[in-house]
């Protein structure tokens, strides 16, 4: 909560790494300024580069979307909409020609069954004792093909000439600093605390209660993203969103890419067995 | 102001866009008038496309051959033609042990670090399973055409060179089942991704690939002066599965979430490619031109591994896509 | 607030979470506004017509806090019977208006009476015709909600939506903030906007009580540190004028005389100033000689910074220091800065980075397109490397006067150092220099006590100057208990115990103070209260030290009643303990301890013993929240809605479109168009963004945040864009009669078009962070502002202008001349507005009166 100085979540000393607790990310738009102060933290702390110098014209998101050298990534939604009871004059006083700026930080989701992770050949990407997902730098070979696995279009190669090129890249959860009892960078610098960092189970219950809490205050599309009836079974950092996931780039039932593969083997296989016995006749009826 | 046709027709989009938010039609982007209203998040893509270059569908194309010419080399050791098992077996080692991994490591973010692959087993990652794969085929493949060859040239006498034999056909028959698998595995890497293009035909892909192989395999060995019978069966039996499968792909459209194929340019690779290992070289296999049936199925391989991954770029791009997939 | 201070804005959004009502008033929907409960769209300028149609409202309905505005404020006194309100006649000028001066001779303004400001005559019914609260009643009058809409565009239902929230949120057990920044203070009428708002937080009764208040966010982070230890030509340390030099302040009891206070805490500047001259010239300042007062500068003119940029321009200006600031990009009309600095001989820049200032003379727009040539510029500049924050030690002092150390956590790399370095050093070498010369004029340099002790970088001790900022005795006793760094460089005995409050400061020698106002900070306990950082309670008490003596809210006292008591016990503050006989409380007392709520002067004390127990603002001389300035402002004593200076429209209150008092700084470089000129049809607002840091030097050269704003743009919105056929993201041409820059078109329905009088006007907003140099760069928005001096303060107009769109991108080189030729005349008269002074005046350039920061002229 704002203002309980080192009391906060965001603040204080933890000891999660070694007591093997499970971590997330709450992340809420309603006090989000768009500051991008989560933006810069994470560069400086992790050393990212640069994403480039392009102006998007897409309101103040000149970012764009997450990527190998872009770990967090603040959302700017100008809609038609009123955001609770909100009034934007001059014409309305709230109901007709309503208008709104919602803000949202966006971040690798860590998500409980991780394409990512299923998909990694090298056995980079690992599940660390918070139970987040950490792309091991010193064996990631490039292959990319957690790129094509992440049903959130999260992780990203990183290419030349970019320093560290080749390798995967996306939040790291801040693991170095966890494991020393600190708390990931953007959360520490949030100034409003949109977003939380905490135990999962807490983070998840106080989630609750804020929705319920601003329905009450009239933002009836507060709704909760936390996939957790899918096949992802539920993401580490999750968020509360206004309106529909599909405003926000976020699939509204994302899948692990792993529930592809029976079927995909099972053609395969068949294939298999079929070319095999196809050529072995092929021979056989012609000798 | 210029009031020619073309501006008045601008003037016409700018007002419907503003009046109904988008406006249809190609080569126009008026949509919203002032402020273009996007699919998603700003049109940004959901998911992100693949970042594999040409080395990737190349390797699919020469991982299909080595594959499924070590199945063919199988067969002929069984019905004894060993001059089409070596030279099967040759086409296997370079296609599969040579070619393939270098193709695979160029393609590394990371090249240095290609060894890596072989740190763990994982059979949720086709990726991981098509690396062991990949190390078990061109291990056996190496082994066997070494055997063969040495069997082939009589190298050494009575016993050794049964064993030899007995070697090369073990080695043949390791290369072959994982051959097949080499052949395959590749489908279910695509497949068993968020694209959606991809995994809309995570069924389609490993069949398609596997029988591309299988024809491919044939074609070269065709193409290298081995014309005989069992090979034509398999040009056909290749060639009539592919036009199946190119039926089957142009009759099944998933709407929005597979438009990558139907609707955009780079879908034509893979029809192009599909025709051209299907009903066009069935015609020219009936009718008895059977390099021009095997060139027209190799060069159709190629570009449709090619298409297959420029789709996937394409839909990996397109928020739209990902959204109107889950209703699959 | 959330833009430009978002670490300030999260007690913001915690009083929202509780509860509160946040109101953002913004001519566009900024990050703040998204926060808000309500966003007010105003147009640009129109602040004084809102807010005084608020505080029009609350008189009217008899919504004011009638105990705390009878007792607390000026609302009974009684003016003078030949004072002329600016209502009569609708002409906007007040009483004593000289035109050929351009200023105001202020006699008729004071109170009735012959004690000045001192014991005036009150009526506490407030029905006296002539009192201040009815001559407010009567200014206000015809700022209805109808004439609201009018000039700013805002409807009477929302203007309802707001005054019901504030006066909902006031009262005994409530209280609201108002918070404000640049949107008030640059405009040719920026004091007065801010005195509407003062107006009106003091009939509702949120002055001094916790949870009220004004708050004057500032430009950035030590800017309050600027003004208290001023960097500015006409104060001294603690608001304190500068002398000057035109005769009437020729010795020391002259410039006391005119600027003592008869009574409240202003009776004091003897004390305050006498220590001033002893902290700077040390023993050499004697009774003899006045304490040095013969070595002060003197000001003979208006030195402020427009004014000696028009010197530079013609020539007068040999060099300049240039720290911490970037003129180039950041000053108004910044296209003619930078031809201006080619004129100089020489020019020092401090700085991180070569800033546009410092590369004017070879890379610029102007040297781009052949205006100015580099082989031609003279200029020599030195460019020094500075060190950043964290580099180097010393104190912030923000918004809420608050002290908050810095420690220095590495040294500056290389050759750069911090300005206190420098200015050590060069003062060194300057007094070395002098003592060396026989010339009288060095006399001062000589006298100087340049005694701070070093450390191995060659910086001066900071809390040795923080020591002597805090003040001590003079008598050198450095064994003494209170002692901070008591020898001096040569290791000589210097001073004696710190002092713990500015009460104890005197006008005899034995104290010496750098600032009063920062007196307690450095105390005899020796402790550095800037660096603790032990807050104790929701004040805050314990982290840092808040001017004067750690009171956190200034005119605490009219948090309880007139007799003593909390006006509520939730919003207790300080009360008057009856037992103890003292005042106490949770914040500590702005008002003399053991001064009863009881106490009434007879009229012959002096200071602060003159004033009533029952008055909170000890500050004044009548101890009154003042509603009414009876003295100290140059352009009026009660806020009056003028136009901006380039204004789509006339004043529809008043026969004067403009303030009479402001400085045009009439040039043809720097014109201004006259109102509703057709060929500048929109009003140009610029506003800054959290991404970037003021004209760009601190942000524009870091890649993580120049890739966040990486271009110039102009939100417009979508009405406008469909007018122009301009598509989001289009370059497009933006025009002022000073210049015209070209940026990307951010089309958005977070900006509004306002109906004025019936008329549609457009308002086109741009950051100004952008310049010439870095990896990222963009057209200066500050190319389109023109130069103008509010009168009091000499700040200019940069919130409301007018400007033109043209689609597509400028033209480059020498096309470019002629196409500004379209919207800028190469001939004409330089004044083009009405209003504007002949361009002969005697007050063309300098209005009456100096700025002195509407403190002290009674000229």
């Amino acid at each position: 909560m704002i203002g309980e100085g080192l009391q906060s979540s965001n603040q204080r000393k933890h000891s999660y790494v070694r007591d093997n607790v499970e971590v997330g990310f709450f992340t809420d738009p309603t006090v989000c300024i768009g500051c991008k102060a989560c933006e810069v933290a994470c560069k400086e702390w992790n050393h990212v580069p640069d994403d480039g110098f392009t102006w998007t014209g897409n309101s103040y998101d000149n970012t764009g979307h997450l990527g190998a050298s872009t770990w967090r990534h603040v959302m700017f939604l100008e809609q038609d909409r009123q955001k609770g009871s909100q009034i934007t004059g001059p014409m309305s006083l709230g109901d007709h020609d309503p208008f709104r700026w919602v803000f949202l930080s966006d971040v690798c989701k860590h998500c409980e069954e991780a394409g990512c992770l299923e998909a990694c050949p090298t056995g980079s990407i690992v599940r660390t004792e918070t139970g987040t997902v950490f792309v091991q730098d010193d064996v990631c070979n490039g292959c990319g093909y957690c790129v094509v696995s992440c049903p959130f279009g999260v992780i990203d190669r990183r290419p030349t000439p970019l320093p560290d090129a080749g390798g995967a890249f996306k939040c790291t959860f801040c693991y170095d600093r966890q494991k020393s009892g600190l708390v990931p960078a953007c959360a520490k610098v949030c100034p409003t605390e949109s977003i939380v960092f905490g135990r999962l189970d807490d983070l998840r219950t106080r989630a609750k209660e804020r929705v319920q809490h601003l329905q009450g205050l009239g933002y009836n599309d507060a709704q909760l993203y936390d996939p957790l009836e899918t096949s992802v079974r539920g993401i580490h950092a999750f968020f509360l969103i206004l309106g529909e996931p599909e405003a926000y780039g976020l699939p509204p039932k994302p899948q692990v890419p792993t529930i592809y593969l029976e079927s995909a083997w099972t053609a395969a296989f068949a294939t298999a067995i079929a070319s095999l016995i196809v050529t072995l006749l092929a021979f056989a009826f012609s000798s | 102001m210029d009031t020619s046709a073309s501006e008045q027709r601008l003037e016409q989009l700018r007002e419907k866009a503003w009046q109904e938010g988008v406006v249809p039609g190609r080569g126009v982007d008026v949509a919203g008038g002032p402020i273009p209203r996007k699919p998603g998040y700003y049109g940004e893509p959901v998911v992100k496309p693949p970042v594999w270059t040409w080395e990737v569908p190349l390797y699919f194309f020469f991982g299909g051959i080595g594959g499924m010419s070590a199945v063919i080399a199988f067969g002929a050791v069984l019905f004894d033609h060993v001059d089409l098992a070596r030279a099967a077996m040759w086409t296997a080692a370079i296609a599969g042990a040579v070619l393939s991994p270098i193709l695979l490591i160029m393609d590394l973010g990371r090249p240095h670090r290609f060894l890596n692959m072989l740190r763990v087993f994982k059979h949720r990652s086709a990726m991981s399973m098509g690396a062991w794969i990949l190390t078990a085929f061109g291990a056996c493949a190496v082994a066997g055409l070494i055997a063969l060859e040495l069997h082939a040239h009589q190298i050494s006498p009575g016993t050794l060179n049964q064993l030899l034999s007995f070697a090369a056909g073990i080695f043949i028959f390791g290369a072959a089942i994982f051959g097949t698998l080499l052949a395959t595995y590749t489908g279910v890497l695509i497949g068993a991704t968020a694209i959606p293009a991809w995994f809309l035909h995570r069924t389609l892909l490993p069949i398609h690939f596997g029988t591309a192989g299988l024809g491919s395999a044939a074609a070269v060995l065709e193409l290298m002066g081995h014309r005989i019978p069992a090979l034509n069966f398999l040009g056909f039996y290749a060639a009539a599965v592919e036009t199946a499968l190119l039926i089957w792909l142009s009759v099944a459209k998933h709407g929005a979430a597979d438009r990558a194929i139907h609707e955009h340019g780079s879908g034509w690779f893979i029809r192009i490619g599909e025709i051209l290992t299907g009903p066009l070289a069935l015609i020219l296999r009936f009718f008895g031109f059977i390099p021009w049936a095997a060139i027209s199925f190799l060069v159709g391989a190629l570009v449709s591994r090619m298409g297959w991954i420029a789709v996937g770029k394409v839909s990996g791009s397109d928020p739209e896509s990902v959204f109107a997939a889950e209703r699959y | 607030m959330a833009e430009a201070h978002p670490v300030g804005f999260r007690w913001v959004m915690k009083a929202k979470e509780r509860g509160a009502t946040i109101i953002h008033v913004d001519p566009r929907f900024s990050r703040t506004s998204a926060l808000a409960d309500i966003w007010v769209p105003i147009r640009a300028g129109g602040d004084i017509a809102f807010l005084g149609g608020l505080v029009r409202h609350l008189i009217e309905n008899n919504l004011f806090f009638r105990d705390y505005v009878v007792h607390f404020t000026n609302a009974s006194c009684i003016l003078r019977d030949d004072f002329r309100d600016a209502e009569e006649g609708e002409t906007g000028v007040f009483s004593g208006w000289n035109g050929e001066l351009c200023g105001y001779d202020r006699k008729t303004w004071l109170y009735k009476g012959d004690t000045g400001l001192s014991f005036p005559e009150r009526d506490l019914t407030l029905q006296h015709p002539r009192c201040v609260f009815q001559t407010l009643h009567r200014h206000f009058a015809r700022y209805t909600p109808e004439m609201v809409e009018k000039i700013c565009g805002i409807s009477p239902e929302l203007f309802h939506k707001v005054a019901n929230a504030l006066v909902a949120a006031s009262g005994p057990d409530k209280s609201a903030a108002i918070c404000y920044a640049l949107g008030w203070t640059q405009h040719s009428k920026g004091v007065q906007i801010i005195r509407t708002a003062a107006i009106l937080q003091l009939l509702l009764g949120n002055i001094g009580r916790p949870g009220g208040g004004i708050l004057a966010l500032r430009g950035h982070a030590s800017i309050q540190g600027s003004t208290d230890i001023p960097t500015l030509y006409d104060t001294l340390p603690g608001y304190l004028p500068m002398p000057r030099g035109d005769g009437s302040e020729a010795t020391l009891g002259d410039y006391l005389a005119a600027h003592t206070k008869r009574t409240g805490l202003w009776n004091s500047v003897p004390a305050y100033f006498i220590s001033l001259l002893k902290s700077y010239y040390g023993k050499n300042a004697t009774v003899e000689n006045d304490f040095g007062y013969d070595w002060v500068p003197k000001i003979t003119a208006n030195h402020s910074f427009f004014e000696y940029l028009y010197d530079m321009a013609d020539g007068k200006m040999e060099g300049m220091f240039m720290m911490g600031q970037n003129p180039a990009v950041a000053a108004a009309n910044s296209r003619f800065e930078r031809a201006s600095l080619s004129k100089l001989k020489w020019l020092v820049v401090r700085e991180m980075v070569e800033i546009e200032a410092a590369a004017f003379w070879r890379d610029s727009p102007e040297v781009g397109r052949g205006e100015l040539k580099t082989k031609e510029i003279e200029t020599e500049v030195f460019l020094f490397p500075a060190a950043g924050h964290a580099e180097k030690e010393g104190a912030f002092t923000q918004t809420q006067r608050l002290l908050q150390w810095r420690q220095k956590a590495v040294d500056p790399p290389g050759d750069a150092r911090s300005e206190a370095w420098f200015m050590h050093q060069l003062a060194l070498r300057l007094i070395a220099k002098a003592k060396q010369s026989n010339d009288p004029l060095d006399e001062p340099l000589r006298a100087l006590d340049w005694w701070y002790p070093e450390d191995e970088l060659g910086d001066p001790k900071m809390e040795a100057v923080l020591a002597e900022i805090n003040g001590w005795y003079t008598n050198p006793q450095p064994d003494a208990d209170g002692v901070v760094f008591g020898v001096d460089r040569e290791g000589n005995p210097h001073h004696g115990s710190q002092i713990d409050s500015y009460l104890r400061l005197k006008p005899d020698g034995s104290t010496a103070c750098g600032a009063w106002i920062y007196s307690g900070v450095l105390g005899p306990d020796k402790i550095n209260k800037a660096n603790s950082r032990n807050s104790k309670d929701y004040l805050g008490h314990g982290w840092g030290f808040a001017w004067p003596s750690d009171r956190r809210i200034i005119y605490n006292r009219a948090s309880a009643s007139p007799t003593g008591e909390p006006w509520s016990d939730r919003k207790k503050l300080i009360w008057w303990d009856q037992a103890q006989s003292r005042w106490t409380g949770i914040d500590n007392p702005d008002f003399p301890l053991d001064k009863s709520p009881e106490f009434r002067p007879t009229g012959n004390e002096r200071g602060l013993d003159a004033i009533r127990g029952d008055a909170a603002f000890i500050l004044n001389e009548d101890g009154l929240g003042w509603l009414y300035v009876a003295s100290g402002l140059q352009d009026g004593p009660i806020p009056t809605h003028y136009e901006p200076l380039e204004s789509p429209v006339h004043n529809a209150l008043y026969s004067r479109d403009t303030n009479p008092a402001v400085h045009w700084f009439t040039r043809q470089e720097n014109r201004f168009a006259p109102p509703g000129d057709a060929r500048f049809p929109f009003v140009l607002t610029t506003y800054r963004l959290t991404e970037h840091h003021t004209a760009g030097g601190m942000s524009r050269f870091l890649s993580h945040l120049a890739e966040l704003q990486p271009q110039l743009f102009a939100e417009i919105s979508t009405e406008l864009a469909r007018e122009l056929k301009i598509d989001n993201g289009d370059y497009i041409s933006v025009v002022s009669l000073r210049g015209a820059i070209e940026a990307r078109a951010l089309v958005s329905r977070r900006m509004r078009p306002i109906q004025l009088n019936g008329k549609t006007v457009h308002q086109v907003a741009m950051p100004f962070h952008f310049g010439s140099a870095g990896p990222v760069r963009g057209g200066s928005t500050n190319d389109l502002i023109p130069i103008s001096g509010e009168p009091n303060v000499t700040i200019m107009e940069a919130k409301a202008c007018t400007c033109n769109i043209v689609p597509g991108r400028l033209p480059r080189g020498p096309a470019f001349e002629d196409w500004i030729a379209r919207y800028l005349p190469k001939d004409g008269p330089p004044n083009l507005h009405p209003e504007q002074p002949a361009v002969d005046a005697p007050c063309a350039r300098a209005g009456g009166g100096h700025g002195l920061e509407g403190k002290i002229d009674n000229r």
